[in-house]
């Protein structure tokens, strides 16, 4: 863990009744950098970012935000999103934007200006007068990040920011988290969607069963795993490749396929038996993807609380 | 505290602005005034349309009823402050009393074969016929001399006492009469002797000032116990509703991650204090337009309005009444931040106020009688203490070491009331699933 880390998670565990929600998780986020913290569900992930934002104290371990573990100390310097939408319904878009805002300590008379520049960046100015309930849940969900945001966070927090927003959306948000970053701001976000995870973040933590399994960079994370896998894009029926020779597992989908190749085996005479038999558009030798990753770490039969393997 | 002041604006303007809360205020004090006066003019309406037959042994008492209508004796107290407030003001026009329509009919036989063709009529008489009948009266031929006679009435219905003790009321006093003159005393005479005095109750005070009481201050003392209860229990519920709502729409972990859960309580309760603090204020604004106005008018008629409620018992109403409040509306917030659901939430309640309603329900002893042990003795007991300490004071002059006592108890509480209430609120606010048993909150208290 370097000096240049912002948030440090120092052998945090939690429990709820007889529930271990979290389970000595160690892991540390550099700054300027956007991690993700991936895992299943109920791997732990929101009571992380909950804790993280002082909504529960940790039973164990300590939490140090910016140098500091006491949380009411920073609460102004951190962002957060919450995974279920937390908005009053009734209240207007624009009175609950200042509000929030005010409670992160910011005087409304301040930030209305950036309220009205995020309200349009994101298609809701016009909605602005209109009740929270009479909006769409992906435009909740939009009003809910400029609320994470409005104050101006150093290090902002989301727990599944992409739920419930439309492909648009999508690309427009992860725009957003990237120019945050690149006015360096921090940003730690859960998810379970492996592919977003992977066009976003810098770093993994991969939590499984309240425990990091895996963490580090994504890049080394992905090429720790050997550049052993081929990527396979055609038409056709490819519900045979599982069964070629040379390959040790595979997934097959409707005109993608990403098969594991055994320790020995060549991948161009995988390329050459398969040639013929189905059309090949996209043929790569790659590093294994985060969600390959993903299942072979946290898939059924994972041992609990095998140590983080960190990658360096 | 900026965000604690963030969280009271957001409160006080989320219900102010509310339509409901608009129209409760400006209704309900026309809504209590139809309350109380409303069922009183029904029943003397009742009591004008009713008929009664009085059949009389004695065959003498022609004069009393052959009036046919029967001037009022007995009223509901209500109605007889309210004329006496209006009497004073001089707006009672013509003095129209309260009447009832009888028929006589002497009997020089056995009384009870005299009545029995209208005891008939009583029987039968389901609505249907156009000759209306409400009751039969049978005066005992013996009524003069024997004091053991009883008069008899029947009717349809045996709850109508108000008429019967008119009935009473008028053969008593003519028998009254008929039992003098037999002494050889006049008429005249005899109604000089059988005139009764009315009473006019006086409230002395240590500074030698004097008050016209009577019935009239006891409904203000009504009238300003339920100022004192009735906002704090629908705004208690507003502040619980809020925190349930916060807590099933998730809003609650904004919030607890922005601010110490001790400024988000002081934020709400302060918010709702001050919105039921609006709603007295503009009650009392109201009351006072309405008193200035028909002042306006008694004034012209040489008759003080104020002499009824003491203007400086005013500053002492908003001590208690945010003392009460900030009582109650702390275990309101309890209720709130322990359940998960409205309807949990009413059921935890329910016993609670129960309780809190102690002094309402004995309101009416409290102020018949405020200097007794019972009045004194609640008004000492914390959670009771502001709401009957405030009653004593408008009827009464309590010892001024008992309002302090009141007052000290009460602040002391309200402190207590919301140190726990802080703790139970950070670790309840945030729980999800069974509601805590007593034993568990206990635990919260101890190590939040």
């Amino acid at each position: 863990m370097s000096s240049d880390d912002v948030l440090t998670v120092r052998e945090v565990s939690k429990t709820f009744g007889r529930v271990r929600a979290v389970d000595r998780l160690s892991f540390s986020v550099a700054r300027g950098t956007i991690t993700g913290l991936l895992g299943r569900n109920g791997a732990g992930k929101t009571t992380t970012l909950r804790m993280i934002n002082g909504i529960f104290l940790p039973d164990d371990g300590t939490i140090e935000l910016f140098g500091t573990t006491d949380a009411a100390a920073v609460r102004d310097r951190i962002g957060y999103l919450p995974e279920e939408r937390g908005l009053y319904r009734k209240m207007k878009v624009i009175d609950q934007l200042l509000f929030l805002a005010e409670i992160k300590g910011r005087r409304p008379a301040d930030v209305k200006p950036r309220v009205e520049v995020w309200l349009k960046r994101f298609d809701l100015w016009d909605k602005r007068a209109g009740k929270l309930e009479e909006l769409s849940k992906g435009n909740q969900q939009k009003v809910q990040l400029i609320g994470a945001l409005l104050h101006d966070p150093e290090v902002v927090t989301l727990d599944e920011p992409m739920s419930g927003l439309d492909p648009v959306n999508v690309v427009l948000v992860r725009s957003i988290l990237k120019e945050l970053k690149a006015e360096g701001r921090t940003i730690l976000l859960s998810t379970h969607m492996m592919g977003e995870a992977e066009k976003l973040v810098d770093d993994i933590v991969l939590i499984h069963e309240g425990h990091a399994v895996l963490a580090g960079d994504l890049e080394q994370v992905k090429g720790s795993f050997g550049s052993n896998t081929v990527q396979l894009a055609f038409e056709g029926d490819g519900a045979f490749l599982a069964a070629l020779p040379g390959v040790a597992s595979a997934r097959v989908d409707t005109n993608v396929a990403e098969l594991r190749l055994a320790p020995d085996s060549d991948a161009q005479a995988v390329l050459a038996a398969v040639v013929g038999r189905l059309r090949i558009s996209h043929f790569e030798i790659a590093a294994p993807s985060l969600e390959e990753i993903f299942i072979d770490r946290v898939g059924a039969g994972v041992v609990a609380n095998r140590p983080a393997e960190v990658v360096t | 505290m900026r965000k604690a002041l963030a969280v009271l604006k957001r409160e006080y303007l989320e219900v102010v602005r509310k339509k409901t809360f608009i129209i409760m205020t400006l209704i309900l004090p026309f809504l209590m005034a139809a309350l109380m006066f409303v069922p009183t003019l029904l029943m003397m309406k009742g009591i004008e349309s009713k008929r009664v037959v009085v059949v009389d042994g004695t065959t003498r008492l022609q004069d009393v009823f052959g009036a046919k209508r029967l001037a009022s004796a007995t009223e509901p107290p209500v109605s007889r402050a309210a004329r006496e407030l209006g009497k004073r003001a001089q707006a009672q026009q013509g003095g129209k009393a309260l009447e009832l329509k009888t028929d006589y009919v002497a009997a020089t036989g056995e009384v009870k074969a005299a009545a029995q063709p209208f005891l008939e009529q009583l029987r039968e008489n389901d609505g249907s016929r156009p000759e209306r009948l409400d009751g039969v009266l049978l005066i005992p031929s013996d009524a003069f001399t024997n004091t053991d006679a009883k008069l008899v009435y029947y009717s349809r219905a045996v709850s109508d006492i108000m008429t019967e003790e008119r009935l009473a009321n008028t053969v008593n006093q003519a028998l009254s009469r008929e039992r003098l003159a037999g002494r050889g005393i006049a008429a005249a005479e005899a109604d000089h002797l059988l005139k009764r005095l009315e009473l006019e109750g006086i409230k002395v005070s240590k500074s030698g000032e004097e008050k016209k009481g009577g019935e009239l201050s006891f409904i203000v003392g009504f009238i300003f116990a339920a100022l004192l209860l009735f906002p704090t229990m629908i705004h208690g519920q507003e502040v619980m509703r809020g925190i349930v709502q916060e807590k099933t729409e998730r809003v609650v972990e904004i919030l607890i991650s922005s601010m110490p859960s001790f400024d988000l309580l002081s934020g709400k309760v302060m918010g709702l204090a001050l919105v039921g603090l609006t709603q007295v204020g503009a009650w009392l604004a109201m009351g006072a337009a309405m008193a200035v106005y028909t002042g306006g008018a008694a004034l012209v008629a040489g008759v003080n309005v104020f002499q009824f409620v003491d203007l400086r018992i005013i500053p002492w109403f908003f001590v208690f009444f945010l003392l009460g409040y900030l009582t109650f509306v702390c275990i309101y917030a309890v209720g709130g931040a322990i359940s998960n659901s409205e309807k949990e939430a009413q059921q935890f309640m329910g016993p609670i106020m129960m309780v809190a309603m102690v002094p309402w329900m004995l309101a009416f002893p409290i102020l018949q009688n405020p200097e007794s042990r019972l009045a004194t003795v609640l008004s000492l007991i914390p959670v009771f203490t502001p709401i009957t300490m405030f009653m004593r004071m408008i009827v009464s002059e309590p010892p001024l070491w008992q309002v302090a006592i009141s007052v000290v108890l009460s602040i002391a509480t309200v402190v207590a009331f919301f140190w726990m209430t802080a703790k139970i609120f950070r670790v309840g606010i945030l729980s999800y699933g069974k509601r805590p048993s007593p034993a568990e909150l206990w635990r919260w208290l101890k190590v939040a």
